[in-house]
Formats: C-alpha cells, sequence, structure tokens
C-alpha cells in the first residue's frame, strides 16, 4: 500500500510541474510571465487565461478520462488489450457528437453534444461487449475493431452529408483528436460528465480485484457481475463519451497508462486505477505539448502522436501473448 | 465516300459552319460547374439561359444572386449530369472536376476554363473572355464599368494607415494569405492583411493570431458555418475579451470568386475600415 502511495505522489508531482511548464511554449512561441509588461500583459493574461489554462485542464482531465477507462475495461474484461479506443467507446462518442453539432442540435442546445457522445459511447461499449464478450482475448478485439468501422463509417457519413463545405475537413479532427483552441466553454461542457464518469468508475476497484480472480470465484465473494458490468459501462461512456465529445477521439492512452503504472504496482485491479489516471494525464499533456513545440507548418494532432507512439506499444503486446500461449 | 477519305476539304467547312452558327446564336443551354463562373454567369445572361448551376451557389455564393441561383437547377458536377441537360457551352475551373472535363472534351461539347484570378486585372480579363463566349460583350463591359467606379470611389474612401486585419474563421488551415483575392479585396480597401507578411511561425492557432495584434478579424462565415468544430473557436470568448480587436463577418464563398462584384465588397470594406473605433493609445 506504501509503494502505491509513493508512487501516486511522485506521478502527481510530475503532473503539477508538466503543467506548469505546458502553460508556457505555445505555437507563436514561449510566454514568460516575468517579461511581459505594459501593453502586453494584458495581451498575455488573456492568453493565459482563456487559451492555455482550459486547454491544460482539457488536457489533464480527458487524459485521465483515457487512462483510468483504459485500467477499468482492461480489469473488467481481463484483456491487457482493451482500452476505450480499441473497443468503440471512442468512436461511438465522435459519432454522437458528430450527429449533435451537424445536424445543428448542438447550436440550439450545447449540452445535446456531450449528451450524444456518451450515448453513442455506450451504443459502442455495450455492442462490442455483447459482440465479443466470453470468446477469448481477440475477439473482444475483432469486435471492437468491427464496431469502431462501423461508427467511424456513420460519423464520416454524417460529415459527408452535412451542408456546411467545411464539414469535410472536419473529418480529421473527429478522427485524430485536437485540443486546439479549445475554451472554457468546451471544458464545462465536458466536464460534469467526465467528473461522473471517473466518479462511477473508481467505485469498481473492489469488484474488479474479486473479478480478477474468475468470474465464479468474484460471484462468491458476493460481486453483483451484472452490476459491475453495468458501472463499468455507464461510467465509461460518461468519462470517454464527455470528453471525446469536445476532443475527438484519442486512442492508447487509456491501452499505455495502465501499463506503464502496472510494473510499479503489481496486478490488482484496483491498485492500478488512481496511477493510471494521473500517467493518462500525464500522457496526455505531454503529447499535447509536443504538438505545440514541434516546428510544423500545421499542428500536428494529438491522435497522430498517441498513435505513433501507442500502436507499436499495441503490437508488442500482441507480440507477447502470442509468445506465451503456445 | 470521298468526303470521308479527304476530311481535310471538309474542315474549313465545319470550322466556317459552327464560327456562323456562334456568331448568329449565342449558347442558350449553359452549364457551369465552378462556384465562381456560376457567379459570373447569373450576372451576364438572362436566367433562361442558364441550364444549371453548382449546388454550392444557393448557399455559399455572393448573397445577393443565391435566391435567383436557388430558382434554377443545380449539378454537383458530374459528367452524368452535364450530359442529360445537352449544354451547348460548359464554363469550369481549371482544377475541380477534372474527370468530368475530360470526358467533356472527348464527347466535343463546347467548353471554357476559367482561370481562377486573384487581382483586378485578372478579373477584367476573365469577364471579357466569359463575356465573349456567351455573346455578351455589351453587358460585361457594363459589369467591368461598374467595377471600376467602385474601385475609384474605394480609393476615396480608403484610411491613410492601413489596418492591420486577418481572416480568421476558427481553422489554422484555411487562412487567406498572399496571392489571395481575400488579399487583394483586404488591400483595396485600405487594410493589410497580416496573413500575407512573413511573420514568425507558422499556422494561424487562435493564439498566434492574437499575437499578431490585428485591430480587425474578418470572420468567414459558410452556409450553416456554426455546425462544425471550427466554429468554438471562430466564436472563442477571447475574442470578445481583448481589447481594440473589431470582428467583422464575411462571406467566404463571395470573397473566393474573381468576379467584378469583388470591388463591391472592397468598397463594403473601405466603408467599415472608416467605421472602426480608433485604436486606444
Amino acid at each position: 500500500m506504501k509503494s502505491i502511495t509513493g508512487l501516486n505522489a511522485k506521478l502527481a508531482l510530475l503532473l503539477v510541474v508538466l503543467a506548469l511548464l505546458s502553460l508556457l511554449p505555445g505555437r507563436a512561441g514561449w510566454l514568460l510571465p516575468w517579461n511581459l509588461q505594459g501593453n502586453d500583459a494584458e495581451l498575455a493574461r488573456l492568453i493565459f487565461w482563456e487559451l492555455r489554462i482550459p486547454r491544460l485542464l482539457l488536457a489533464l482531465l480527458v487524459g485521465a478520462a483515457l487512462g483510468l477507462a483504459g485500467a477499468v475495461l482492461q480489469g473488467l474484461t481481463r484483456n491487457p488489450l482493451a482500452e476505450p479506443g480499441l473497443l468503440g467507446v471512442s468512436s461511438g462518442a465522435a459519432f454522437g457528437a458528430v450527429l449533435a453539432i451537424y445536424t445543428g442540435l448542438g447550436a440550439a442546445f450545447a449540452l445535446a453534444i456531450p449528451l450524444l457522445g456518451f450515448t453513442g459511447a455506450l451504443l459502442g461499449t455495450m455492442l462490442t461487449l455483447a459482440l465479443g464478450a466470453g470468446g477469448g482475448v481477440l475477439s473482444l478485439i475483432l469486435a471492437g475493431a468491427a464496431v469502431s468501422g462501423l461508427l467511424l463509417a456513420g460519423t464520416a457519413l454524417v460529415l459527408n452529408l452535412a451542408p456546411n463545405p467545411y464539414a469535410a475537413y472536419e473529418i480529421s479532427h473527429w478522427m485524430m483528436g485536437s485540443l486546439a483552441d479549445r475554451g472554457w466553454a468546451q471544458l464545462f461542457l465536458a466536464a460534469p460528465f467526465v467528473f461522473a464518469g471517473i466518479g462511477v468508475l473508481f467505485t469498481t476497484g473492489r469488484a474488479l480485484d474479486a473479478l480478477s480472480l474468475g468470474e465464479q470465484q468474484a460471484a462468491s465473494l458476493g460481486v453483483d457481475l451484472a452490476r459491475l458490468r453495468r458501472q463499468v459501462v455507464v461510467g465509461t461512456a460518461l468519462a470517454v463519451g464527455g470528453a471525446t465529445a469536445v476532443t475527438g477521439t484519442i486512442g492508447f492512452i487509456g491501452l499505455l497508462a495502465p501499463h506503464l503504472v502496472r510494473a510499479a504496482v503489481g496486478h490488482e485491479p484496483r491498485r492500478v486505477l488512481w496511477p493510471a489516471a494521473l500517467a493518462g494525464a500525464l500522457l496526455l499533456l505531454a503529447a499535447d505539448v509536443a504538438t505545440r513545440l514541434l516546428p510544423l507548418a500545421q499542428e500536428l494532432k494529438l491522435g497522430v502522436l498517441t498513435g505513433l507512439i501507442g500502436s507499436p506499444f499495441f503490437l508488442w503486446l500482441v507480440w507477447r501473448m502470442k509468445a506465451r500461449s503456445p | 465516300m470521298p468526303l470521308f477519305r479527304h476530311p481535310r476539304f471538309l474542315l474549313p467547312l465545319l470550322a466556317c459552319a459552327c464560327a456562323a452558327a456562334a456568331a448568329a446564336e449565342p449558347p442558350r443551354r449553359i452549364v457551369s460547374l465552378n462556384l465562381c463562373s456560376d457567379q459570373l454567369l447569373l450576372e451576364l445572361v438572362a436566367p433562361e439561359r442558364i441550364a444549371s448551376l453548382t449546388w454550392l451557389s444557393r448557399t455559399d455564393g455572393e448573397p445577393a444572386l443565391r435566391v435567383l441561383a436557388a430558382r434554377l437547377p443545380s449539378n454537383r458536377g458530374s459528367a452524368e449530369e452535364v450530359l442529360a441537360a445537352r449544354p451547348d457551352l460548359v464554363l469550369a475551373g481549371r482544377y475541380t472536376t477534372s474527370t468530368t472535363r475530360a470526358l467533356l472534351r472527348r464527347v466535343g461539347i463546347p467548353m471554357l476554363e476559367i482561370d481562377a484570378v486573384q487581382d483586378w486585372e485578372g478579373i477584367r480579363r476573365v469577364t471579357r473572355e466569359v463575356a465573349a463566349a456567351v455573346g455578351e460583350v455589351a453587358r460585361g463591359e457594363a459589369l467591368i464599368a461598374q467595377m471600376d467606379a467602385q474601385l475609384a470611389t474605394t480609393a476615396t474612401l480608403r484610411v491613410s494607415t492601413p489596418v492591420r486585419a486577418i481572416g480568421w474563421s476558427g481553422a489554422a488551415e484555411d487562412v487567406p494569405g498572399r496571392d489571395t483575392l481575400f488579399d487583394t479585396i483586404l488591400t483595396t480597401a485600405g487594410a493589410v492583411n497580416i496573413a500575407a507578411q512573413p511573420v514568425g511561425g507558422s499556422g494561424f492557432d487562435l493564439e498566434r493570431v492574437l499575437r499578431q495584434r490585428p485591430r480587425l478579424l474578418l470572420r468567414g462565415t459558410a452556409h450553416d458555418g456554426d455546425r462544425a468544430v471550427r466554429s468554438w473557436a471562430a466564436n472563442h470568448h477571447v475574442l470578445q475579451a481583448l481589447p481594440g480587436l473589431s470582428v467583422l463577418e464575411y462571406s467566404e464563398g463571395a470573397w473566393a470568386c474573381g468576379v467584378p462584384r469583388a470591388a463591391a465588397h472592397a468598397l463594403e470594406l473601405a466603408r467599415a475600415l472608416r467605421a472602426l473605433p480608433e485604436p486606444a493609445q
């Protein structure tokens, strides 16, 4: 128990340091609070307060949601490859949000965007779990790939049917994710959903620990498996649905974060939850800082970076599983 | 049979016939495959002579012409639609609908490919070109004369110190830079387009826009523009909070077309620039 508190403290400290440093660089150059005077001070204050701080908070919130959802999904499915991006959760959320925005519902009623994001994520998760449950580790991933493919096609369809000539260009945002130019409005839209989801997901720890011994053992320990499954599905849909509705789909954070911390805290699912949330926030923030520091003509989408790091890791996990099972 | 064996004898005859027909009979079933040629056509010929326009003109074209465009048939640029309309002239852009253009060329339907022009001299040239093709030379000259009159008025209204401005609609990818009609309109009206200047960094995200200290932000409106992620950034709260920044809206579709009416937009902008609040010192 001591080591996990220590790890959490270390991760939190690292997060605070990175969060403070992340406020300094922008794509238009560094902004250092101590060398701004006079006329520029007001502009700097606005850039910090209206652009960089909401973006930082959104990165932390979304990263934590993805990391935690990955840890919980891996616990529920007892599958090291589970994560929101691979199980159709993120693509369901993006589909819902896209539906809300491009039909004009979101413009009339802003809450429709995270609400439909949540509904889409719920749909994606339930479909994947229904199709892939009980068929082994890879059948779940295959079901997730099929559901993701379907929902991505739905997203592309909605964008292609949208009357706005720029809608088709926005497809990259929904497929690759971005935090660029977000503000308090988007943070406030997502935050209630993400916090509610994180709250629900943290209550599943004990049941997940019991489940790691096997379904029958868990049931004999008094775990209501149907209830646990509902909690995980609703919690994930709230957290990932709310997050994705304002950032687009960001893959692999939910896969990487739990695996990174598992080496230090062991394999009990409950012990992984907090460190995975912190590591997810750390990873997403680092990726977002990188998009701002890379000297490219156009800002790189977040999902490009997380995919570049995450996909090889995913392949390595698959390779390791193949090596272990004869 | 001898005629077929000696087609060269036939060619001048055919050419004569065509030329004679063209001179006598201006095209009556004109199809336009490009948003900008739509605008020219609507201004140059009577609506009865237009077989179809692009679907874009109904929603994203010149606002003053949208109602008229909505009453006419529309096309989405496919070859089949064009052939079915049996046009006697097709106006197309140089860079889009390439498959359709290739097919029309093979079938032998008369086609005029129009340059996307970015300055007033180019507009005069293209307007004359299209006016001649549709047999409305006088109407073309009238449009050009009107444009030149508006440009002359704009010159008298131009503010003495150019206003720092940028066209920003929420996406870093589509900020109009140098060698665009947008830039020409701004320069003519008395503004300086920040995005056309060599400035540090790359890609105009919101923060870089603000740090360039524009006095005027021109926000493009597309049809149903608020139904898009870019509208989040385009309506970002910081744009209202920044002192000394004014935001004006403009139609991206209309400002992208090198047609005489662009001068009306320059004139309108020149008036708006005079009405801007003085920068606080």
